[in-house]
């Protein structure tokens, strides 16, 4: 993406946001604790903060004089419509997560995510969601004992209970 | 459908049997600290021998963060039925007048007060003091050119430095370090002349002869350094502050069942006693507590009452120790 | 000498260490590969698992562990373009660019080759000059890791692609992401607003697996119909005049690995940055960009990083100062198998010092052998439909931004800087630059506040002490050097005689 000489839809206003973000992001850091000395803990934020709006300044008069790439839109060619609903379900996935447990909300966001992008048979999605969740489960909660969300799911009641069938 | 329903019936199988034997399920054990500290080692070395009393594991996870206020925080969060467990060092008892947190551990239910650390002032071979009193004389002689470390308001040097200044004023000049290990490393480089660290951090550096130990901050001498005398022998005023030494101990939410309580507590006061623990305990100059219940509280309640009242009187508290209702230490 | 061989061949003479430090590199390969699994974290779990055993059957296990892990994070560097550890970041630049030509068979095999030659220059380094560099090593003082992380921070030049100011916006937003948090000198709240989960900062590694996983993975979708580049498999193994070849840059990238590995406190994932830079710079003529699939570009971290491995064992070792938080796990791993681990354990227990050598060697040659075996299965996951591979990478993403501290937290951050990425990424901002910034921040900022506090705020007495030693004077100089071949003047003087 570098060395391109027209910008892209949209880059004006993302050129821009970045330079409001950078000052807010230095009255912040002043904030902290302003410029009492050298060795403050505001200190480094206050200098990278510097930076960060010195150089969005920057850019944001670049992209200004650049003209706008032809025949692009913003919802074809930065955000199309396949990111935007992927992105919806990974953010309702991360909320439920912790609900919902790993187990119920992984399966589901699986199965949705892999039948909208891989467009096979319902079975064959079925199957797939299944083993992924298999292994990252056994790997992840078994092996490594991570204690994922258990949510609606008791998995350490069930596993004492399958331990105690064992011993 | 059919996987809810399932596990819904697990679920009230097993609740009801739940408070019957305690524990039928893992339990997680939250250690405050990252993977490596000492914290972390104490816990990760009596866990084997507590499971084994308990019959269950315990799946042991390292939440850091915030001076341990993170941790602290998720276990009030959970369930009070034993299932977490706060497996802590001593800070949480300076979140009230520090106001990082409005909980302690006196708000907890204390199950195994493990074993207390000594603090001793080490320092690099070359600093021109080799006992407290020189120290000071120096420190006064050369203000601000004395560098010491620290590791963080309420920390361990922090108190001890703030006890060191209730009894006599020296200028010397601070250097932060995130934790007495780098802080330690620092002055070996040279870096810091003088600090005072728990003993179990420094103590096989002094062996090597790598740093040179000042004062043992504690009333009597200690078996693993011969010939260090004790603080209380150069600067008498400290004894009104000893023995005092950073913890590490076992806590449960207040409300846990007092069954639930009473099997932890015997689980680990037997996992404490275990030879090998043991060995590890004093081989590393900590000395060992294993101490639980009202005596558990007496020692908990002494703590916090002689740390916030120093750090108070230095100056670097943000809320008064009286606001929450805690004496000044009876000297 | 001769003690030291026999110590030295324990776990090479007993089937069963051997097979124990064979099992713990396998599982490494693998912890290290899965985002959000670190070495640090299986090498607790592992203190727990082998509590019973027998020190030497458990340290093989986790010396396996930690050999095997460092070179693993560079398997979904280059496949998936998620590194499995922050000392993988760097392999991924170069890294992912050869996998989606095709090439990642032969990715994999060089890097494995490149990993094997830098864990041995680490290991000669640990049996031979330990003590020394291990003295030296003590003498870094806050000026001179401050001078180091700004030596890393002119790394933005090199992964801006072209563009400075957005690269330079990219580091200093990567700075301070690094700085959110209570300050860990002074515990004052720096952006927090009063939010106690921030007071532990924003984990690196969230922020690393969204801006590689989830802003490559979203790019991705850009291309669905685009099928999958079919993988080569014809070359895995390395041809030895291609060994021959980067074999100088390999052993300088090893070099700065042990160097850097042995610093307490700096690790695996800025020797590995450093390397990469020291590449670039160093390479005249590529045969393929860097950043578009160079191979120096790969050999440089793969060498610096497993270098590293034999350099965190140096102060470790010899002293009991940890030099990464892996040797910091081990040292708790001796205390509870009733060793103490410090000045002394050299004196009084030297086997532990020639067993552990030993070890890491048997582990490095497993490294070469698990890691060319499987190659052509692993390519393979490139050319799975992409319907399938971006689900998997998002819950892979997840579930290894969940698992580093348990937390939903770091789920939340990976997501928020995997989105910002990718708008950074459609809008020319590069996003190297802001994980550089977040891993260099704390060691910028720390010693850029010790080194002051030290001087009591007088800042002339700062510079000439700087000046007046020779280990900063060299480092300053360095930086100079640098700063300066970028400059026109500079490339009019000394680029002609090479075009």
């Amino acid at each position: 993406m570098t060395g391109i000489s027209t910008r892209m839809p949209g880059e004006v206003v993302f050129s821009f946001v970045l330079v409001i973000l950078s000052l807010v992001i230095f009255w912040q850091a002043y904030s902290i604790s302003g410029f009492s000395s050298i060795s403050s803990p505001g200190s480094l934020p206050l200098a990278a903060s510097a930076i960060m709006v010195m150089s969005a300044c920057f850019s944001f008069v670049k992209t200004l004089k650049k003209p706008l790439e032809n025949h692009t839109l913003f919802f074809t060619h930065v955000l199309p419509p396949i990111v935007s609903i992927i992105l919806a379900f990974i953010l309702i996935y991360s909320v439920v997560l912790e609900k919902l447990g790993f187990i119920v909300s992984t399966f589901t966001f699986l199965v949705i995510s892999i039948q909208f992008l891989y467009r096979k048979h319902f079975l064959i999605t079925l199957g797939l969601a299944l083993i992924s969740l298999i292994t990252v489960y056994v790997v992840f909660r078994l092996i490594f004992q991570v204690i994922l969300p258990e949510g609606i799911v008791p998995e350490r009641e069930i596993i004492a209970a399958i331990r105690n069938l064992f011993s | 459908m059919k996987k809810t329903i399932i596990s819904a019936i697990a679920a009230i199988a097993f609740s009801s049997a739940a408070l019957a034997d305690y524990p039928t399920k893992d339990i997680q054990g939250i250690i405050q600290w990252g993977a490596g500290g000492s914290t972390d080692t104490v816990m990760r070395a009596i866990t084997p021998h507590v499971e084994k009393e308990l019959g269950k594991s315990i799946i042991l996870s390292n939440r850091t963060g915030g001076v341990g206020v993170i941790a602290t925080r998720f276990v009030e969060s959970r369930r009070a039925d034993g299932y977490t467990l706060l497996l802590g060092a001593e800070n949480p008892q300076m979140y009230k007048v520090l106001g990082l947190a409005d909980i302690d551990y006196n708000d907890m239910i204390p199950v195994n007060i493990i074993a207390r650390g000594t603090p001793i002032f080490v320092a690099h071979n070359d600093a021109p003091f080799n006992t407290m009193t020189e120290f000071v004389e120096y420190a006064k002689a050369n203000p601000g050119k004395v560098r010491t470390g620290s590791t963080g308001a309420g920390g361990l040097t922090s108190i001890v430095l703030a006890m060191l200044d209730s009894q006599v004023k020296v200028d010397l000049t601070t250097i932060p370090y995130d934790g007495d290990g780098p802080a330690l490393t620092a002055l070996q480089g040279g870096t810091i002349d003088i600090m005072p660290a728990v003993l179990g951090a420094a103590i096989e550096h002094i062996r090597a002869g790598r740093l040179k130990a000042i004062g043992l901050v504690d009333v009597e001498a200690n078996d693993l350094l011969p010939g260090v005398a004790p603080i209380v022998d150069e600067i008498p005023g400290f004894s009104s502050y000893l023995p005092w030494g950073p913890f590490f101990g076992v806590f449960v939410k207040n409300g846990t069942p007092d069954s639930v309580v009473e099997t932890l507590t015997n689980a680990y006061s037997k996992g404490a006693e275990h030879p090998d623990f043991v060995d590890l305990i004093n081989g590393r100059g900590f000395t060992m507590m294993n101490i639980s219940g009202d005596e558990a509280r007496q020692f908990l309640d002494s703590y916090r009452s002689v740390s916030s009242w120093l750090v108070h009187d230095a100056g670097f508290s943000k809320n008064s120790p009286e606001e929450f209702g805690i004496p000044r230490p009876n000297n | 000498m001769f003690e030291a061989l026999q110590y030295f061949s324990i776990s090479w003479v007993s089937p069963e260490l051997m097979f124990l430090t064979a099992l713990g590199t396998f599982l490494g390969i693998y912890v290290g590969a899965i985002p959000g699994l670190s070495v640090t974290m299986a090498v607790s779990i592992l203190i727990s698992f082998t509590f019973s055993w027998d020190v030497n059957s458990a340290l093989c296990l986790m010396v396996g562990v930690y050999m095997g892990g460092v070179y693993g994070g560079s398997r979904t560097a280059i496949l998936l373009n998620i590194p499995g550890a922050p000392s993988a970041i760097a392999t991924a630049l170069d890294g992912y660019p050869l996998a989606q030509q095709g090439k990642a068979g032969e990715a994999i095999g060089l890097s494995t080759v490149m990993s094997v030659i830098g864990g041995f220059v680490g290991i000669i380094v640990l049996a031979v000059a330990a003590p020394h560099v291990s003295d030296f090593a003590l003498t870094f003082q806050p000026r001179d890791y401050l001078l180091l992380g700004l030596l890393g921070i002119l790394l933005v030049g090199s992964l801006s692609g072209g563009n400075m100011a957005k690269g330079l916006f990219a580091g200093a937003f990567g700075i301070l992401i690094g700085t959110v948090g209570l300050d860990p000198l002074t515990a004052e709240e720096r952006f927090t607003y009063g939010v106690v989960e921030l007071w532990s900062g924003i984990n690196p590694i969230a922020v690393m697996i969204g801006l590689f996983g989830i802003t490559e993975a979203l790019s991705q979708l850009h291309h669905m119909d685009k099928v999958a580049v079919k993988q080569r498999i014809d070359r895995l193994i390395p041809k030895w005049g291609d060994v021959k070849k980067y074999l100088p840059l390999s052993l300088r990238s090893s070099a700065i690995g042990v160097g850097v590995g042995s610093l307490p406190g700096v690790g695996g994932d800025i020797a590995a940055l450093m390397a990469y830079d020291q590449a670039k710079r160093s390479t005249k003529n590529p045969e393929v960009e860097f950043g578009k699939g160079a191979k120096e570009g790969l050999v440089a971290p793969e060498s610096a990083n497993n270098a590293a491995v034999g350099g965190a064992y140096i102060p470790m070792l010899t002293l009991g100062i940890p030099g990464d938080a892996v040797t910091a796990v081990f040292i708790g791993a001796l205390f509870i198998h009733g060793l103490n681990p410090g000045p002394m354990l050299m004196i009084e227990r030297p086997e532990m010092f020639w067993f552990t050598v030993g070890n890491l060697t048997l582990a490095n040659i497993f490294v070469l052998i698990f890691g060319l075996t499987g190659i052509r299965l692993f390519s393979k996951i490139v050319e799975c439909p992409k319907g399938i591979l971006i689900p998997v990478i998002f819950l892979l993403s997840i579930v290894g931004a969940y698992s580093i501290n348990n937390s939903i937290a770091d789920v939340w951050w990976m997501l928020g800087f995997g989105m910002l990425g990718y708008f950074f990424k459609m809008y020319g901002v590069p996003v190297g630059p802001i994980i550089l910034g977040v891993i260099l921040s704390r060691l910028i900022d720390d010693n850029w506040r010790r080194a002051i506090m030290s001087e009591r705020g007088d800042l002339s007495n700062f510079f000439i002490n700087m000046i007046s030693s020779p280990l900063s004077a060299t480092l300053l100089l360095a930086i100079i050097l640098i700063l300066l071949s970028q400059t026109p003047i500079w490339k009019k003087v000394f680029k002609p005689k090479n075009t």
